[in-house]
């Protein structure tokens, strides 16, 4: 069994070793380095900047912890640095997972000739020809540009050259504020850099449960960023400090002037230079079109990750990757993507999984909530970080779990226990009937679970 | 630790299904997810996959039916000691023996059900354990001395027959009244599956579905053997052929104020004559020999509430068309009131049926034996016909000979059949 895989991130290598623990031939072509946007570009850099920002912002609070150090500065490159080695690390890492599997990599651009055959222009010029039995893509996604007057112009940017400024800008305006722009405006603001958030929508990211976020909302406005919602962004033009970016809001023009302009306002599949017709992979605006078990029109193709412009997450890619993998290896793939969580690196952090309240009442649910404030968690407490909530949507009728949100110290840690009691089908009386370690920030979700029935034991009345 | 592989529950009706084939030998290495056997219910092969890994140490029942639950195998690591399962094996399998007998004789025999009436060996702590745990102790093998039932053979028969079932299904189930242990299913039951067995419950409820059984009729009895002795005996082929009944209308029309006849009357009369000239489709083997004839008795196939009488029309080659017809009439207005004479439904050479009337446009009959031939009658409908270029509306009607090949061949089948059809388009041919 010969299995071709177009793209080495996160669901491509994933997809990779899966096939060569169950003995395919297996080949992977990536242009650059193996590990997609996610080790490159996006998920392990931004984490990079992210403790930095973070570490810095906690340094400045030691002399409340009782620990005095003078003079705390940043060293913007030396955490550039950092974030080159660490990145470096990985990529090698992958790599030697993939020698290690005996997945053969051709470093070069693929493109279908057939349905059974891909060239392959490698990074010296030669061509190679790939024959397969089974393709998968995992050509992954870039940042959308949009097109309005000025996107063109010199220090307009996006994720992929902000997480390489040499410099911290004085000033910047985010276009866009869903998880990624939320992000390079915490990085960013915490190193003092002036950030607008500019969104379109009413909220910032708007696909998590508005009460988690609006916790991040209150940390922002209250550390000088400023977030214009239901805001459209008109032209951007040239000034001489900088940049200024034009906006309409209800009929009123508004222009913020920066030294950068992030554009953050998603991401679109990479299909185009894949000669898809070739091999007659039907496509629908630019993603390739799969069913459940991601295989294409055409059955010895697949297809995960970003390129299909499904949930774009790097742990939905490589899940995708299996069930890909586990589907042309004739096994019943068996992955739940019910449970896929969302999360936000930011201080709070942001995790969320399953249904937010706002959905569960649009599917009809009588819905029934359970929200517990970190203020009054003793761990969150010592930590010194007190914003967040723990909140569980649950549906009145059956107790059943919907929905786990939290805002707080290791939101994105906790946030399997909702992910697990979505695949166990549990009831809320599972999570209460559950001993929650004490002291643990932990115990935020466990008192949330017993607010569900007005049971907190912590919950001042 | 060693076990026995058992003949799986598949469906809640399944009491015992028949092991057809064994994908793996003794000594054979088994992963968990390896298919095992092959077990047939009613219709369908089902694979059976290995639940456990280990060595596939004995197999106990090798091409048989056994009832569900029963050990037919046994799996263990390669070097581990089975006798104490043997031992077990060989007490179930001794015991299945006699309900072997009992199930041919009693088709669907419960499973492991013990007689009627028949003591169960159970002791007085085993009964309440099993109270306790739900378990049906008539569904239990018992270990114990004489085959009686322990306390630890419904503990361990509890613990085989658990399903994991989540929270939610759990909930879901209390709230629709459904009780989990009746969800068939190897895997955990999710909220999915009660709410599918609910529907599925519903579906039953309300569509209500009920079988009826009765005795055959005598009559009934009778055309069942007579149908299932034709199609084992002849090998039979059939022809059609489409004919213009211009003629034949226009002698029934000529004919109305005189005397009333119908098309079958008029077919049997043309039949008669024409089979005196095929005298292979009015012919009877018996044995080596077959008997031909100068006359035919013309059965005539009558349909009846209950069934379907052939009463036959004795020499209906001499006889006019008008004693045809009034005969004929007269044998199915007998025919239903049940006033027939044993040798007036006895004795016929060739059949006729006609389902015309029903708008039937082909069929293929079944040849009424001893005869070699059977001509079914269709609907008559108008069509079009090209008749010298042009399309003509002609009432046209198809003649569906079914034939034995023993003695009648094709072509003899096709003359006689293209012969009819002259005499039905030229009814003026009877008179020569």
């Amino acid at each position: 069994m010969k299995i071709a895989i177009i793209g080495g991130g996160p669901g491509g290598y994933t997809a990779a070793i899966r096939a060569a623990q169950l003995n395919a031939e297996v080949t992977l072509i990536e242009k650059e380095q193996v590990g997609g946007t996610c080790l490159n570009k996006g998920c392990i850099p931004t984490k990079v900047l992210l403790h930095t920002s973070g570490e810095y912002q906690a340094a400045k609070k030691f002399e409340s912890c009782g620990i005095k150090i003078k003079g705390i500065e940043l060293d913007w490159a030396e955490t550039q640095r950092r974030k080159t080695e660490i990145v470096n690390k990985q990529v090698k890492g992958v790599e030697n997972l993939l020698i290690n599997n005996r997945v053969v990599r051709i470093n070069g651009e693929g493109s279908f000739l057939n349905k059974n055959q891909l060239k392959v222009k490698e990074i010296d010029g030669s061509e190679t020809i790939v024959d397969f039995d089974y393709a998968i893509i995992a050509s992954g996604s870039k940042p959308v540009i949009i097109p309005i007057p000025g996107v063109e112009l010199p220090g307009v940017i996006t994720s992929d050259e902000a997480l390489n400024l040499t410099e911290i800008p004085s000033s910047m305006v985010i276009i866009g504020g869903g998880v990624i722009g939320s992000e390079f405006a915490e990085v960013f603001s915490a190193v003092g850099c002036k950030v607008t958030i500019i969104e379109m929508l009413p909220n910032i990211i708007a696909n998590m449960d508005q009460d988690v976020v609006s916790t991040l909302v209150f940390k922002f406005e209250n550390s000088g960023v400023d977030i214009h919602t239901d805001t459209k962004v008109v032209s951007i033009s040239k000034s001489e400090e900088g940049l200024i970016v034009n906006t309409q809001s209800d009929g009123k023009e508004q222009s913020f002037s920066a030294g950068k302009v992030l554009l953050s306002i998603g991401r679109n599949p990479v299909t185009d230079n894949l000669a898809l017709e070739n091999a007659g992979v039907a496509t629908n605006r630019g993603a390739v079109a799969v069913n459940k078990n991601m295989q294409t029109n055409v059955p010895n193709i697949y297809a995960i990750g970003d390129a299909t412009a499904g949930v774009m997450l790097a742990h939905a890619a490589s899940s995708e990757g299996i069930v890909a993998v586990e589907s042309i290896m004739n096994l019943k793939p068996n992955i739940d993507f019910n449970t896929i969580p969302y999360c936000v690196y930011t201080k709070p952090e942001l995790a969320g999984v399953g249904l937010t309240e706002e959905q569960a009442r649009q599917k009809g649910y009588d819905v029934k909530v359970g929200l517990f404030p970190m203020s009054i968690n003793g761990k969150a407490m010592i930590e010194g970080e007190q914003q967040g909530l723990v909140k569980y949507v649950t549906d009145n009728a059956t107790g059943e779990i919907l929905g786990l949100h939290i805002s707080g110290p290791t939101a994105t840690e906790l946030i399997v226990e909702g992910a697990l009691a979505l695949r166990l089908e549990a009831t809320i009386d599972e999570i209460t009937s559950t001993i929650h370690a004490h002291p643990t920030v932990a115990e935020a979700l466990h008192e949330a679970a017993h607010a569900v029935h007005n049971n907190a034991i912590h919950m001042p009345i | 630790m060693a076990e026995f592989i058992v003949m799986p529950k598949m469906g809640l009706t399944m009491t015992k299904g028949l092991l057809t084939n064994w994908r793996k030998k003794e000594g054979d290495t088994v992963n968990k997810g390896d298919i095992l056997f092959d077990v047939e219910t009613d219709k369908i092969t089902n694979k059976i996959e290995a639940k456990t890994s280990g060595v596939l140490r004995k197999i106990l029942v090798d091409k048989d039916t056994v009832n569900i639950l029963v050990p037919v195998a046994i799996i263990g690591t390669a070097d581990e000691d089975i006798s104490e399962l043997l031992e077990q094996a060989a007490g179930t399998v001794e015991k299945a023996a006699p309900q072997k007998e009992e199930a041919q004789k009693q088709e669907a025999a419960p499973a492991q059900e013990r007689k009627p009436g028949e003591r169960v060996k159970i002791s007085p702590r085993a009964k309440k354990t099993a109270d306790e745990l739900n378990v049906d102790f008539n569904l239990v093998t018992g270990t114990g001395p004489g085959g009686a039932i322990t306390e630890d053979d419904i503990r361990k028969f509890a613990e085989r027959h658990k399903t994991k079932v989540s929270p939610m299904a759990a909930v879901v189930a209390g709230q629709l009244g459904v009780e989990t242990d009746n969800i068939e299913k190897d895997t955990r039951i999710m909220k999915a599956d009660v709410v599918k067995y609910k529907l599925d419950e519903n579906l039953a409820k309300y569509a209500d579905p009920q079988e009826y059984r009765l005795p055959m009729s005598n009559m009934r009895k009778i055309i069942a053997e007579r149908m299932l002795e034709s199609v084992q005996t002849s090998p039979s082929v059939s022809f059609n052929i489409k004919v213009d009944t211009t003629g034949m209308k226009q002698l029934r029309e000529e004919l109305k104020d005189t005397f009333k006849v119908s098309y079958t009357d008029i077919l049997v009369k043309i039949a008669s004559q024409v089979l005196l000239e095929y005298p292979m489709l009015n012919s009877t083997i018996n044995g080596d020999e077959i008997i031909t004839r100068n006359y035919v008795n013309m059965g005539v196939a009558v349909a009846l509430p209950a069934g379907l009488l052939v009463p036959v029309v004795r020499y209906s080659n001499v006889k006019g068309l008008k004693d045809i017809s009034k005969e004929i009439k007269d044998l199915g207005e007998r025919a239903k009131t049940n006033n027939l004479m044993p040798d007036e439904l006895s004795g016929g050479t060739f059949t006729i049926s006609n389902l015309g009337m029903f708008g039937i446009e082909s069929f293929t009959p079944i040849i009424n034996q001893p005869e070699v031939a059977i001509l079914g009658v269709n609907a008559i409908n108008k069509e079009p016909v090209i008749i010298n270029d042009e399309v003509v509306v002609k009432p046209m009607m198809n003649l569906s000979l079914t034939a034995d090949h023993r003695v009648v061949d094709g072509a003899v089948a096709a003359e006689f059949l293209a012969r009819l059809k002259e005499y039905i388009e030229k009814p003026g041919l009877l008179l020569l």
